[in-house]
């Protein structure tokens, strides 16, 4: 701790330290948490908010601290070696304290969220060996020591999701095989690159690869690789279910915010370092369908969900969209914009991932139509949720009207299309969020009465679980209205390429303004409509879910048939049976054919030996004639 | 003088020996004669395998590894005379001789009771028959001693006087008068042509047969020759009276037949005549004949095949292990046929080998008569393992060692073999010749499953292990069969570093 503390003061060193603590301690905690005595969660859990609080501080001192990169020899084979190498600049630094903020605030609340629960210690030894991952994949500096880390996150990324639900992986294996393929495609990607580079490896050398030929290629395969660990279409489908058996700090922490904040890390050092993207090409294109595909399908599920965790997985993966049409523009502001929304989304929907997590401490449900009018118990979770609801509705002057309204921008300024698709999103999230908010927390009180199981009424949780909750809905606010903040955080990592843009302060265009708050008023119409016609705040977007056509893509969309997860089991399945049906044919082959064949052959030439001591003569004089032949012809 | 010890020991006790338990046997009063006659050639074999291991401990000892003499005529006789060489080829020859008629003594033990006397005499007469004929160096020699083999195992066939062993030996005694005949009609062209029939002078004759007077005539008395030595050695389609023939033969008499009386008089004799041996003094009469070569790899591998595949489909046991034994001799006669001197070794080998592995078969199927009245699968009851565990371990041993499974002793002369075929030029021949070893693997592992493997059903309560001799039998051929895989490579280094080959 001296140590650090003195490194923290002595500022503008080389913390080359700091680094080793980010990669080391909370591995090495992790391990000594579960390694502790079975009956010591105190010491389990002050070990895992302490890993948790220096990683945080370490995160602090190489943000204040000056740019440096180190490298030692890692991989030795003849002329070929890797460098171990982590990088640190405003970029890495920046990703960095998001993640050991976020961290840090789900970590208190997972003390509190997880006693009580079997398993809390595996839980926290993969929450911190995850931390140690993550931290790595944004220090790397070298793509294959990005490789290491980033695949070293699907081990504990499968771990967590497990945990909730030991009886049934199915959900575990689906996130693992998901974000395999993902990993996969990144592989074949960063061989590409390396390759299209003259075999540079280091991140920092590596000159951005015009889009032409091969490099299309290596762009689209790292970008999906990219895209796929933040949970952009197709590689989203784990995210609900994992929601149903996950332990939610788990949810708030991966799919909430920090696969948010490498993918789209990575994304964008894809599309600004590695590659030169340039705006209105085809690439670019791509890009942006991705962006707007992932934003209308998620959030097209969202509004029709029943469950607050259901329906928040899928805001988990449309907001995705929204970043990843930013960076499809290519443009400065649309780029600033991701990056900004990228921040914001981890701290909002952290929060409202903790909030579901609070709901369904107190109820022991998350399902609306057994839950209504929370806030007249829980008023502070329900103060939380509503900012960060506000906040991921694009309301000013939370954060994310900020950020939303640069993306709307780039959006405009690419093609009208994207841009309205954009406002589309924009308001089926303020509709599903205004169900999702007046059937949870406004109206009568309402929770399950449950006698057998002797449930309380619900009351508000521990402030260990309030405050981090309040804490990220401060921060709603303070980077909305103080948006200065982050964005010159943002300004300055993107360097040279902002030179002359600005993007603080209140959004530079006021008829976009305009149309963003008449697409919310629109959708609070939306909503008092649906809840006058139904009654009930959770149908409140019962007319769109079961309107004619729409209806009919709803029931094959929840019965998975739009699953790739579900068309890549079914190809694997078929592939099987093809296999299957190959393998008997070769069985056949050997066990029935084969033994027909020999056994037909046998019986026959044992037949020729009919007991006739003629025949035997005859065949004498047979032999003879054949030897005869052979003599001549080999003379 | 050690040349003198090992003619005389060769000659005492290879020839001599057999003859005086003839005597012994014959001479003592019938009913003492009844009761011993079995011991006294079980004596006879003994000391034949003492004299084998001490010939060879000789050969060693003098750093010689060849050893030419004459009996009753001077070594400068004319020819015609009986002229005797003994090499190491022989001498394995012999102690496969020697081996197998003590199985086959020890067998009769237990199976041949009232004819026992015959039956000792017969397999003595049997005996110096083919001692004679592996140490004999010409021509017409062996075909005496063929002869006096011949007609010991007909009558060996048909000792019991049924129907069906009179009938097989009737087929055996038919074809072997063709062979006779053809032979004959050989040797005498081969003597018109050369005027001798020492293998020596006929080979140095036959090494240029551009110079033949008449080559016509040459190409049939190696028509008849091979003819002739194919039907003893049952090569296909030589071969149709030896599955009848061992089938009808009784127990002890197959083990002979199979274990060592066809192969003595007719795989050895191609041997002979196919290469010079061990020594390379003897030179083959036909080593350097390339055409016979060929057609006896052609009719040793047809026999692999044809043995082979018609073995998978009988379902008497002793009539599958006589197409077995077509098809091991196939392998030998390969073997042979390849002219190099790991063909020539690994057919050695295989001779020994397949006398050591068709013998404790042939034991087990007595063994299977005496105990449960049969040998045919589909009659023999099941899971037999758990009754007669002796004899399934043997014949389980006995069986990975036909099929050449490491490191069973069939394993290393299969091996040779099919490397010499391989490095003669002949992949494909190598190839099948390595197709038929799996296939035999196939066969005997039905019989293996259908009789020993499995739960015993209540049919097979009251069977019991044999006891005895036959037990004795098994022991020894079961060690043998381990011991030499187990010794084979320590023996070829040893060969080798005599510069024997």
């Amino acid at each position: 701790m001296l140590n650090i503390l003195s490194q923290l003061i002595a500022g503008g060193n080389n913390h080359t330290n700091l680094i080793y603590i980010m990669l080391a301690l909370p591995a090495i905690l992790g391990l000594v948490v579960i390694l502790l005595p079975v009956k010591g969660y105190g010491g389990r859990s002050v070990a895992f908010i302490g890993a948790l609080v220096i990683n945080a501080l370490a995160a602090l001192g190489l943000l204040l601290g000056e740019n440096f990169s180190m490298r030692f020899p890692w991989v030795h084979l003849g002329d070929f070696s890797i460098q171990f190498s982590l990088r640190v600049y405003n970029f890495s630094a920046f990703i960095l304290i998001a993640i050991a903020a976020i961290a840090l605030l789900i970590g208190i609340y997972t003390v509190v969220f997880m006693r009580g629960k079997s398993h809390y210690g595996s839980f926290y030894c993969f929450f911190l060996l995850n931390l140690a991952l993550a931290n790595g994949a944004a220090l790397a500096n070298n793509l294959i020591v990005l490789l290491f880390f980033w695949a070293g996150l699907l081990v504990t990324l499968f771990a967590m999701i497990a945990i909730g639900n030991r009886n049934n992986v199915s959900a575990a294996v689906k996130a693992l095989i998901i974000s395999a393929v993902a990993d996969l495609l990144l592989i074949l990607g960063i061989a590409i690159t390396v390759w299209q580079s003259g075999g540079k490896m280091m991140m920092d050398e590596i000159m951005p690869l015009p889009l032409t030929g091969l490099n299309n290629v290596g762009f689209v395969l790292m970008m999906l690789g990219a895209l796929g660990k933040a949970g952009a279409i197709p590689f989203h489908s784990w995210i609900p279910d994992a929601a149903k058996d996950a332990p939610l700090p788990f949810m708030a922490m991966m799919p909430g915010a920090l696969e948010k904040l490498l993918g789209i890390y990575l994304a964008v050092r894809v599309a600004r370092d590695f590659y030169a993207l340039e705006p209105g090409s085809g690439m670019s294109m791509f890009i942006m369908i991705i962006g707007v595909v992932t934003i209308i399908l998620a959030v097209g599920m969202a509004m029709i969900q029943k469950d607050m965790k259901r329906l928040l997985s899928f805001h988990a993966i449309s907001q995705v969209g929204y970043m990843v049409l930013g960076i499809g523009t290519a443009l400065p502001v649309g780029i600033v914009g991701a990056l900004f929304h990228m921040l914001n989304n981890a701290i909002y929907k952290s929060a409202l991932f903790l909030s579901a997590g609070a709901v369904e401490r107190s109820c022991g449900t998350t399902d609306l139509k057994q839950i209504s009018g929370l806030r007249r118990v829980m008023p502070i979770t329900a103060i939380g949720f509503t900012i960060a609801a506000l906040s991921i509705s694009g309301v000013p002057p939370f954060n994310g009207f900020f950020s939303k309204e640069l993306i709307f921008d780039a959006a405009l300024e690419s093609g009208l299309v994207f841009y309205i698709l954009a406002l589309l999103g924009a308001f089926m999230t303020a509709a599903s969020f205004l169900k999702l908010g007046h059937a949870a927390f406004f109206g009568p009180l309402k929770w399950p009465h449950i006698e057998e199981s002797n449930n309380p009424n619900p009351r508000e949780t521990p402030a260990a679980m309030y405050v981090p909750l309040l804490i990220l809905a401060a921060f709603c606010l303070v980077f909305g209205l103080g948006n200065v903040i982050p964005l010159a955080g943002i300004q300055s990592i993107l360097g040279d390429f902002m030179a002359g843009h600005d993007y603080s302060g209140w959004p530079h265009s006021m008829s976009l303004v305009l149309i963003s708050l008449a697409v919310l008023i629109f959708a609070v119409l939306n909503h008092l409509f649906g809840k006058l016609r139904t009654g009930q705040a959770v149908k409140a977007l019962d007319h769109i879910h079961y309107a004619p056509g729409l209806h009919q893509v709803y029931n094959v969309a929840e019965k998975g048939y739009l699953d790739p997860y579900e068309w890549l089991m079914f190809a694997i399945k078929a592939y099987a049976k093809l296999c299957f049906a190959i393998d008997r044919a070769i069985d056949w082959i050997y066990n029935v054919l084969l033994v027909k064949l020999i056994s037909v052959l046998s019986k026959g030439l044992a037949h020729l030996n009919n007991g006739h001591s003629t025949r035997y003569m005859a065949w004498v004089f047979v032999g003879m004639l054949f030897v005869l032949l052979a003599l001549i012809l080999y003379l | 003088m050690p040349q003198n010890l090992i003619s005389a020991t060769a000659t005492a006790v290879f020839i001599v020996g057999p003859l005086l338990a003839i005597l012994i046997n014959n001479l003592l009063p019938r009913t003492l004669a009844q009761k011993i006659c079995l011991k006294v050639g079980i004596a006879a074999t003994l000391l034949q395998i003492a004299a084998v291991c001490s010939c060879v401990w000789l050969f060693f000892a003098n750093s010689s590894y060849h050893i030419s003499f004459s009996v009753f005529w001077n070594m400068s006789a004319q020819p015609g005379a009986a002229r005797f060489y003994v090499d190491f080829l022989s001498l394995t020859v012999m102690l496969a001789i020697g081996l197998v008629s003590l199985v086959s003594l020890l067998t009769a033990n237990e199976s041949i009771k009232d004819k026992a006397l015959n039956f000792s005499n017969l397999l003595m007469i049997c005996m110096i028959g083919m001692n004679g004929l592996v140490m004999v160096n010409d021509l017409f020699s062996l075909y005496i001693f063929l002869e006096i083999t011949g007609i010991a195992a007909f009558v060996l066939i048909a000792l019991l006087r049924e129907e069906r062993g009179l009938e097989g030996a009737f087929k055996y005694l038919a074809m072997s008068a063709i062979a006779s005949v053809f032979l004959l009609a050989s040797l005498a062209l081969i003597f018109m042509e050369t005027g001798d029939l020492h293998f020596a002078n006929v080979a140095a004759l036959l090494s240029s047969p551009a110079q033949a007077s008449q080559p016509l005539l040459l190409m049939i008395a190696s028509l008849f020759f091979i003819t002739a030595f194919s039907i003893k050695a049952a090569m296909v389609p030589f071969h149709g009276w030896l599955p009848d023939a061992y089938q009808s033969a009784p127990a002890a008499v197959s083990v002979l037949l199979g274990g060592i009386v066809t192969k003595a008089a007719g795989v050895y004799a191609i041997i002979r005549v196919l290469s010079g041996a061990f020594s390379g003094v003897l030179a083959g009469v036909f080593s350097h004949v390339q055409n016979v070569h060929v057609v006896f790899a052609i009719l040793g591998l047809v026999s692999i095949l044809y043995g082979a595949i018609a073995a998978i489909g009988q379902r008497d046991m002793k009539r599958m292990l006589a197409y077995s034994s077509i098809s091991q001799m196939g392998y030998i006669v390969l073997g042979a046929a390849t002219g190099s001197v790991i063909g020539l070794v690994g057919a050695a080998l295989h001779f020994f080998n397949h006398a050591t592995f068709k013998g404790t078969l042939f034991v087990n199927a007595a063994a299977l008569e005496k105990q449960t009245g049969s040998t045919d699968l589909e009659v023999l009851p099941c899971g037999l393992q758990a009754r007669m565990p002796l004899t399934a371990i043997s014949s389980m041993l006995a069986f990975f060692s036909t099929a050449g499974i490491p490191p069973l002793a069939g394993f290393w002369s299969k091996f040779l073999i099919i490397l010499a075929v391989w490095q003669s030029g002949s992949p494909l021949m190598a190839g099948l010749a390595l197709l038929a070893s799996i296939i035999t693997a196939a066969y005997f592992l039905r019989i293996q499953r259908k009789v020993f493997f499995g739960q015993p059903d209540d049919s097979s309560n009251e069977i019991t292990e044999v006891k005895g001799s036959l037990a004795l039998a098994e022991w020894l051929l079961s060690i043998i069969t381990v011991g030499c895989g187990l010794l084979f490579p320590a023996l070829l280094l040893l060969m080798q570093s005599k510069g024997l080959f």
